[in-house]
């Protein structure tokens, strides 16, 4: 029985098609599987060449509207109080939640473009949920705990 | 389709042709067979073709759905930077630099690879898994050996399946599908083993991550490689179709077989091989 051994001329299907009609192979196993159910593109060898000039690929960015919502969070209040637990298949960040009471609040649309982002942080500490700036000090409770420790240490002298 | 005669070795001349390749026989010719034939080939024509009148037979769509595959993370691919060129027409899109495969074409392709996985295994084919992951190399040993099937998931050595007749002995049979669950060697190069399928006219199923080439292999499946949950997965999948179409085969030889004695058939395998239906 003969073969071809070319795999960079044709497919596996035509290379086999073709020795049988030369009468020099017999049927294999799978030949009538694959005219029944050919595969969405045929598996011929293309050779790897590099993009040139304006050429760009196909594949898009994805970007939904609320990113710019979740960027301006993320810049303002780093990535929130609580750490990410995706164990949990429905999990809901921090940061999605403020992106979800946002579109309330614009949907609802008593207030103004600018002062959203503060009136959705407002909503956020009314619910329980606290926010903390990027680049300020710790909780001020700590700093008056400081004080007093440097308060009684002046005492003992 | 009738087994073709003996084939001489072919010479360019077409006087020197032999005079049997001259007349192909015609679908409708009694050939001399050369002894007494298997009862599948003798049932042959019922049993070998029936599967092939639905595009899916064995019913593969039910074995997953797109929620599945989305919870297992077979959607998500590698960055950008390493990203095939030829995988560009099955990702979705990217988001932040990571590509995200596009699951619609997944489920498609993945029902056309069971399918075809499903007949092979139904036409008693030797299958070959291949991987060359090593965090998943048991997990793809023990699918391999609950469905009855071979798994290669160690170094490849160079003539495997070019050199097998030396490397084997005279007579080996090669697999009859090669199953890719991971299409990388461990330096990130396209495994040997898909050009040399290719070589050997062997068709080839495979798992195609967005950092492979997936030009040579025939039944192309993108989805992530890479994550335990998807892997395990891919195995379930395999390993369900393989044994639900080893199961219907037997049933239906079963079936076959009454259904012969039956019809009291001439008894004479030189007959039954010539479809002779004498009452």
């Amino acid at each position: 029985m003969a073969g071809s051994r070319v795999q960079k001329v044709g497919s596996v299907f035509s290379r086999t098609r073709d020795l049988m009609r030369m009468g020099v192979l017999r049927q294999p196993l799978w030949f009538e599987v694959y005219a029944a159910c050919p595969p969405r593109r045929e598996p011929r060898y293309r050779p790897a060449r590099p993009r040139y000039g304006r050429a760009r690929d196909g594949v898009r960015d994805i970007f939904y509207p609320e990113d710019a919502v979740r960027a301006k969070f993320y810049r303002v209040y780093g990535s929130g109080p609580r750490p990410f637990d995706l164990l949990q298949p429905n999990y809901k960040s921090t940061c999605q939640r403020f992106v979800e009471k946002y579109n309330e609040l614009k949907e609802e649309g008593k207030i103004e473009e600018e002062k959203l982002f503060e009136e959705t942080g407002k909503a956020l500490l009314a619910s329980g949920i606290i926010l903390q700036r990027r680049g300020t000090d710790k909780v001020s409770i700590k700093r008056s705990e400081n004080e007093l420790a440097s308060g009684l240490k002046r005492l003992h002298f | 389709t009738e087994p073709c005669p003996a084939v001489r070795p072919l010479s360019f001349s077409p006087r020197s042709r032999p005079p049997a390749l001259q007349q192909p026989p015609g679908p409708g010719a009694v050939l001399p067979s050369p002894g007494p034939f298997p009862l599948s080939r003798a049932a042959g024509d019922g049993l070998l073709s029936e599967p092939l009148g639905h595009p899916d037979f064995f019913n593969v769509k039910e074995l997953f759905s797109m929620k599945d595959l989305f919870s297992a993370r077979v959607h998500l691919g590698h960055k950008k930077g390493c990203r095939h060129r030829f995988m560009e027409p099955y990702i979705f899109g990217c988001r932040l630099d990571q590509d995200i495969i596009d699951l619609d074409q997944t489920m498609d392709h993945l029902q056309l690879a069971l399918n075809f996985t499903a007949h092979i295994a139904y036409r008693k084919g030797i299958i070959l898994f291949v991987s060359r992951n090593r965090q998943f190399c048991h997990l793809v040993e023990s699918t391999a050996r609950e469905c009855g099937e071979y798994a290669h998931t160690r170094y490849w050595q160079g003539g495997l399946l070019t050199n097998a007749h030396i490397q084997f002995g005279a007579g080996v049979r090669l697999p009859d599908l090669i199953i890719f669950l991971s299409s990388l060697n461990n330096v990130f190069e396209p495994h040997v083993a898909i050009r040399d399928a290719a070589k050997m006219n062997i068709p080839t199923v495979g798992v195609v991550d967005t950092n492979c080439n997936p030009c040579l292999i025939t039944y192309p499946i993108p989805g992530n490689d890479d994550s335990p949950t998807a892997m395990e997965l891919y195995c379930k999948l395999f390993k369900m179709t393989i044994i639900r179409a080893k199961d219907y085969r037997k049933q239906r030889e079963v079936f076959h077989k009454l259904q012969s004695k039956e019809e009291g058939g001439c008894a004479r395998p030189a007959c039954a091989s010539r479809g002779c239906r004498a009452p």
